[in-house]
């Protein structure tokens, strides 16, 4: 058995008492009290010693309760107010009243008809007002003063710390005790000093102190593997503004000025107006009458002041779309993962804000099935074990798709939405092929992989839950496919 | 989004088809099932499609899905010999009106519920919560033809529907449910509109409610519809998938003449499109016979012609065929999305980081191996938080949202260290020290950049740790920086610092105020520190404008 240092000596220090207290043992090792208990346990662990624990319960009056201790329980003193019987209204002036008219009800002192106060009778000494005389530990009534304020209990706890019998016999056979190093310091290291010391031994059963290591959010961990994964599938990253036109948001993407997502309660609007970019006229003519393609458009108005309105950006499309604005030659390959922004009551599944993945690949040649491969392989990548497709509606695309993931425990998962932008999205932009898109709450996954329930947790942040949560979750293996 | 309720027993004598088939291929049509029932399954459909909004609308298209019946449904119309005048005053008040007269029905309770379902989901996808287009149902057999659309003194009197006394249509739009509802609508013109018989009896005060007159029961046998609104394709979407769904559940449909143009017409509309464009679109290697087949299952009459193109005739319900692409998705899902040959393009193109998201990787790399944890707080905020609290003053480029729904989230952050404070808040019986630190976007004037910020709480927290770090951050981040006593209220005086570089302001630390400490119920001291990553080398010039 390797005792510590500090064991050996409590124990060879106990062996000639037997048994002992903290006080004595502390002065006898020329260490604190609160050392001596620690060693003693360590013992205790050991099977050589037991540490006896006892607590004393001590009971003082409150302020209040010396009060009454002097004059009587409020209900005695009230009783003791009157004689016979009272009218309730003038017993109520008596300042004690509040309390002790309860009181005296409770303890079966009085009965009270038709706002008449009448004694029973009987008002013997009840066990709180023993106790109120004496507090002490285990007394009747102690209880009932506790509830009512006026004793306060304090507890005293002491240790009685014995040998066991093997504890005595390995004391008997003699222990070596030497000064032992714990910290090796420069010069014994330079001296080689360290040959003779005697360096302290650790139990490794028990942990360690914790600490902290200094980390990247789990979510934010989460958004990196996507870009990960996206950058390495040849996808060049997106970045772009909060604040968009309600014509990037909404009128690029063929959302017809009526539709029911761009109303107030759906749309965080702001005050601010923007131009519109050179070239609107034909988005424009798009939803008046179909420009020059095969649609007819939504027909109806379309207003240049609405389109010019400013908005938090409701999905990422926004930024897409501006992008294949921007670059209109294909091949273009894009992704962007940004928070994007609906006006939604806050509750563990809803967030007026919260991120959301899209990307993009346009280049002549790409067709809907191309579009469902890509799907396939992007969640296979994030580690869904199955993919599969129903038809959708989004206004912006055509066809559409709503993909769907397989998780053991939940089945099949909805997971965003995809599908070609209509040529009626394209074709004013000057885009000749088409461009396949899709869109996922990046927020789901992470409801998913980080096994959460409330998605307010991940925007505000529990620092002991980022602590806890492994940068490795159980579910994913790094360079693993 | 509109969720239908579907009865099995009705459903099934339809379609011909069981419960379970229906369940398990309704989603591979294109729509969500919400819940099943023992006697019925509720299924949320797409808002394009509101001819699937009733039941008799869904049984037609899951009979040429499944192969039952395919092709066009053919919906005659014989004329019923009624007319209907329309007041050009209305012009400027609420401009188009269909109707028509649907004779031998026979409705039972359930009959009914499924046609105000109906009606009132195609007030929510067509109508746009009636504006657009409102519907009203008359038993016909109540009323004398012809019929009479007007704009009406705003005084007229007359029972409105679940009323028993006449009301002052004024008086309608301020009592009456439905009226409080949607007098927004109507409210601002000097004339309402009103639908009366040639006795000048009210049959209904569009788009707010039908008169008692007109009460469709279980007794009623034969029906005039009349759709009113400012958008004539949706008025006719609106009547089309009504009058062919009443025609589906065994209906005969008379037009009725309005102005000299005769309603309903229920004849389809013809297309021609070309099978390689189908294909091209979907990848497949379509014939034009298999292409028109699948079509043809999607209700669609459809037939190959010459030169690899496919003349298909739409029916009148499918108001959402705008487009070629759209009959080619119906291509698609005729041929099922499960039993596509998927595969990635070739499309070569090299992966690149946005330079922003890159210095903002580096800056986490930097913070973290400081031993700070990251965090990630919303970026809506509230005055309270983002200045009172920092005792900073209101900033003149902060944006503010129109119309927030709570207190909590009126304006966008215009920078990171009130959350970071608001987090220490939140987690004030968590162990210390707590080093936290935030990169993300921040707002100003209708401009996105991103910031990056830390703050340190714990009993020995002070000036000296605050400006080690930062220092130490600035010089990771290669910024050729400046320093200079701040005058940021947040901060201690003596116990502050600004970042300069280039001579622009680019970012603050120091030791918080025990007044901001107070505001944030925080008891320890705070070192903290915000940059701004326009400052960093390669950070691009502004990408965040709209």
């Amino acid at each position: 058995m390797d005792l510590t240092q500090n064991e050996k000596k409590l124990l060879m220090a106990l062996a000639p008492l037997g048994s002992s207290d903290p006080p004595l043992l502390a002065e006898l090792l020329g260490v604190p009290e609160e050392a001596a208990i620690q060693y003693a346990f360590l013992l205790q662990d050991r099977g050589l010693a037991i540490v006896e624990r006892e607590v004393v319960k001590h009971y003082a009056l409150t302020e209040e309760g010396r009060r009454y201790a002097e004059h009587g329980l409020p209900e005695r003193q009230l009783l003791a107010s009157f004689s016979g019987s009272i009218p309730m209204a003038e017993l109520t002036r008596h300042p004690l009243a509040k309390i002790g008219i309860g009181q005296m009800r409770r303890k079966g002192w009085i009965t009270i008809r038709d706002g008449v106060v009448e004694k029973t009778g009987t008002a013997e000494e009840g066990d709180d007002e023993a106790a109120l005389r004496d507090p002490s530990e285990g007394k009747k009534g102690v209880t009932d003063l506790l509830k009512r304020g006026l004793l306060q209990e304090t507890e005293e706890v002491s240790y009685r710390i014995k040998l066991t019998a093997e504890g005595t016999s390995l004391a008997d056979q003699g222990i070596e005790i030497r000064e032992e190093t714990g910290t090796l310091s420069r010069d014994q290291i330079t001296s080689g000093g360290w040959k003779d010391l005697r360096l302290r031994r650790y139990t490794v059963e028990k942990l360690p102190r914790r600490v902290y290591p200094g980390k990247i959010h789990p979510y934010q961990r989460l958004i990196e593997e996507m870009r990960q994964i996206l950058l390495q599938m040849g996808f060049t990253e997106i970045y772009g503004g909060i604040v968009q036109s309600a014509f990037w948001n909404f009128d690029a993407l063929f959302q017809p000025q009526d539709h029911p997502a761009r109303e107030m309660q759906d749309t965080f609007y702001l005050g601010e107006k923007v131009c519109l970019p050179p070239g609107f006229e034909k988005v424009r003519d798009m939803h008046l009458h179909g420009g020059t393609t095969s649609s007819t458009g939504w027909g109806g108005a379309w207003s240049e002041e609405k389109a010019s309105q400013c908005v938090l950006r409701t999905h990422s499309t926004s930024l897409t779309i501006r992008h294949l604005a921007d670059h209109p030659d294909p091949p273009v390959k894009a992704f962007s993962i940004s928070r994007v922004y609906r006006r939604e009551a806050i509750d563990p599944t809803h967030l007026p804000e919260f991120e959301q993945l899209e990307g993009i690949v346009m280049d002549e040649g790409v067709a809907f099935r191309h579009l469902l491969g890509f799907l396939k392989e992007f969640y296979t990548r994030m580690g869904f074990a199955g993919v599969r497709f129903r038809p959708g509606y989004f206004p912006y695309t055509e066809p559409s798709v709503e993909p769907e993931v397989y998780v053991p425990a939940l089945g099949w998962v909805e997971m965003g939405g995809a599908g070609i932008f209509r040529e009626e999205v394209t074709a004013p932009l000057g885009l000749e092929h088409p461009v396949l898109a899709w869109g996922l709450g990046v927020s789901r996954i992470a409801m998913l992989r980080l096994g959460l329930t409330d998605l307010r947790l991940l925007y505000r942040s529990d620092i002991g839950w980022v602590r806890d949560t492994p940068s490795i979750l159980s579910d994913q293996i790094p360079g693993g496919d | 989004m509109a969720v239908i309720t579907l009865p099995y027993r009705y459903l099934e004598r339809l379609t011909g088809v069981d419960r379970e088939t229906i369940i398990s291929r309704l989603p591979m049509l294109g729509s969500d099932i919400e819940r099943i029932e023992d006697d019925h399954v509720d299924v949320e459909f797409f808002p394009n499609r509101p001819d699937l909004f009733s039941v008799e609308g869904v049984a037609r298209a899951l009979r040429g899905f499944l192969g039952k019946e395919t092709g066009l449904p053919e919906y005659r119309v014989n004329p019923s010999g009624m007319k209907f005048t329309v007041d050009p005053g209305l012009a400027a008040i609420r401009p188009v009106l269909g109707s028509a007269v649907i004779r031998g029905i026979s409705f039972d309770e359930e009959a009914i519920l499924s046609i105000m379902g109906l009606q009132e989901a195609l007030h929510w996808a067509v109508g746009r919560g009636r504006s657009k287009v409102a519907i009203g149902i008359h038993d016909l057999d109540t009323v004398t033809p012809p019929f009479h659309y007007l704009a009406s003194e705003r005084t007229r009197t007359f029972v409105p529907l679940d009323y028993e006394e006449e009301l002052t249509m004024e008086e309608i739009l301020a009592k009456h449910p439905k009226g409080r509802m949607y007098s927004s609508i109507v409210n601002d013109f000097p004339r309402f509109p009103l639908i009366v018989d040639d006795l000048d009896r009210v049959l209904s005060f569009p788009p707010i409610i039908n008169g008692e007159l007109t009460r469709v029961t279980t007794e009623t046998r034969n029906i005039l519809l009349d759709c009113t609104g400012t958008d004539e394709r949706a008025v006719r979407t609106a009547v089309t998938i009504i009058c062919t769904a009443m025609a589906e559940a065994g209906a005969s449909i008379e037009s009725i003449e309005i102005e000299g143009v005769r309603w309903p017409d229920l004849s389809p509309a013809v297309r021609y499109v070309q099978t390689g464009d189908c294909n091209r679109l979907l990848g497949t290697t379509l014939s034009p016979d298999e292409m028109a087949e699948l079509l043809r299952r999607m209700r669609y009459g459809a037939a190959g012609a010459k030169e690899g193109m496919v003349r298909v005739e739409v029916p009148c319900y499918r108001a959402d065929i705008m487009h070629d692409w759209d009959l080619f998705e119906d291509v698609a899902i005729a041929f099922g999305y499960d039993r596509f040959p998927t595969g990635i393009s070739p499309t070569f193109a090299i992966g690149k980081p946005h330079p922003v998201n890159q210095i903002g990787s580096l800056v986490r790399q930097v913070i973290t191996g400081f031993g700070f944890i990251e965090v990630i707080p919303f970026t809506l905020s509230n005055e309270a938080v983002m200045f009172t609290a920092m005792q900073r003053p209101v900033r003149d480029d902060l944006l503010r949202v129109l119309h927030p729904i709570t207190e909590d989230h009126t304006l966008l952050r215009t920078d990171l260290l009130p959350l970071l404070l608001e987090i220490c808040q939140l987690n004030r019986h968590r162990e210390l020290p707590q080093r936290i630190f935030c990169v993300g976007d921040v707002v100003r004037g209708v401009e996105t950049f991103q910031k990056a910020a830390f703050v340190s709480i714990h009993p020995a927290a002070d000036f000296t740790e605050a400006y080690a770090h930062a220092d130490a951050i600035c010089r990771e981040l290669a910024l050729p920086f400046t320093v200079r006593e701040s005058d940021d209220p947040a901060f201690i005086g003596g116990r502050r610092g600004d970042i300069l570089v280039n001579g622009k302001d680019a970012g603050v630390f120091g030791e918080i105020h025990p007044a901001v400490l107070n505001a944030f119920e925080l008891e320890h001291s705070v070192a903290a520190f915000e940059l701004d990553l326009r400052a960093v080398p390669g950070y691009p010039g502004s990408p965040g404008t709209p």
